[in-house]
């Protein structure tokens, strides 16, 4: 068929060049992104505010700790949010209403690293969960480093401390009162 | 087992948002292609998947009573376009240089110098889809490149089917334009063919 538009038919990109097929990779990663994108939308509302301040915790294997930190402590990560960058990768975790940024050790621009390569921990992380008693027995049953056994605390909260695969140190609690108002076993002290 | 239309996949997803995803897998390939050939492979790479989550968000307003999502996706795919106009300039008018060096010259048997001619009239055909007005860009290239039928462009570009053929007129005639600049003193024009060949003189 000719016609007026025939030049611009014979000008479509893939007519002149050879076709790309598209890599499959692509698709894939497309497609990972997108369900989780609608499977976020779908759970929680909330959950893609950003509190004002939120650490960024350093690794030497970003994606190990992501993976370690989703599985043993329940972090849930923002896959739309994940980064790449020269080979590494910045990953937000969230749990609750709070937020974690994962990366590699960077010696260059922010000059963090990871206790692994320091041999010392200078940070510990609070974070408050419902039910203690299960966040800790589903961390055991993972595997998790347990650095403080649970225990009741005076100043009331139910705690324990967990130390993550490179050192980064972990302190989960419950309010007693929290604990009372889902109906929870009472506090010893 | 009949597949379930679009229609129906989307009216699924309201109550089960995992059901979009065979909405993904039986057009991403087909509007990852439309964008590469107007934007090109980097950019069609990281915005197909935008695509799906616009159109995941927007689901509610999906007409039930279209059986068949991909115009639908074409029109999001589109909206994405217009924000990449010079890219898509750009785009055109390297495909127009390759076009030039590639393809053989068109209808150019009577011209003297060939190649030469060949090669501007890629670079002006380049130059005027790149300078229509947005609408009748999008409208042609549906029509030209993706061949839709004009009823699947009115859906695409939510107008009525009676404006798609204005816009697709209006654009043909600027492409006719780049032939007859003077506006169609047709003695002189025995040595420059009309765009695509000789109908039009009939």
């Amino acid at each position: 068929v000719t016609d007026d538009f025939d030049p611009l038919r014979q000008m479509r990109p893939d007519r002149i060049e050879p076709d790309d097929p598209g890599d499959p990779a692509v698709f894939t990663r497309a497609k990972e992104k997108f369900m989780s994108a609608i499977d976020q939308d779908h759970h929680s509302k909330t959950s893609m505010t950003t509190p004002d301040v939120y650490p960024r915790l350093a690794y030497s294997d970003e994606l190990a700790a992501v993976e370690y930190l989703t599985r043993v402590f329940q972090f849930v990560e923002n896959r739309e949010a994940r980064m790449e960058h020269d080979g590494t990768y910045l990953c937000w975790l969230r749990l609750g209403t709070g937020v974690v940024m994962v990366g590699h050790v960077n010696t260059e621009v922010h000059h963090i690293h990871s206790p692994r390569e320091v041999g010392l921990t200078t940070v510990m992380l609070n974070v408050y969960v419902h039910d203690i008693d299960a966040h800790y027995a589903h961390a055991v049953s993972q595997g998790a480093d347990i650095t403080m056994e649970l225990d009741d605390a005076f100043f009331g909260e139910r705690r324990y401390e967990a130390t993550d695969l490179e050192g980064h140190r972990w302190h989960f609690g419950e309010r007693f009162d929290d604990i009372r108002a889902r109906g929870g076993r009472p506090p010893q002290t | 087992v009949e597949e379930p239309t679009d229609a129906a996949v989307i009216a699924t997803s309201l109550a089960e948002p995992a059901a979009f995803g065979s909405i993904f897998d039986r057009h991403a390939t087909v509007l990852h292609r439309y964008l590469v050939r107007r934007l090109g492979p980097d950019d069609a790479d990281g915005m197909v998947g935008e695509v799906f989550r616009i159109a995941f968000e927007k689901r509610r307003s999906y007409d039930l009573q279209r059986p068949l999502a991909r115009p639908w996706l074409y029109g999001i795919a589109t909206n994405l376009v217009a924000k990449h106009r010079r890219r898509e300039a750009r785009r055109i008018r390297a495909t127009a240089r390759l076009a030039a060096q590639r393809l053989p010259a068109l209808d150019m048997a009577e011209a003297s110098d060939n190649r030469l001619d060949a090669r501007d009239r890629w670079a002006r055909i380049a130059d005027a889809v790149a300078a229509l007005p947005e609408p009748e860009r999008d409208a042609l290239i549906l029509l030209v490149w993706e061949t839709l039928s004009y009823e699947h462009i009115a859906d695409a570009l939510d107008i009525p089917i009676g404006t798609v053929r204005s816009r697709i007129n209006r654009a043909r005639n600027r492409l006719r334009e780049l032939d007859f600049p003077s506006g169609g003193e047709q003695g002189q024009d025995a040595d420059r063919p009309a765009l695509g060949g000789s109908s039009r003189d009939r």
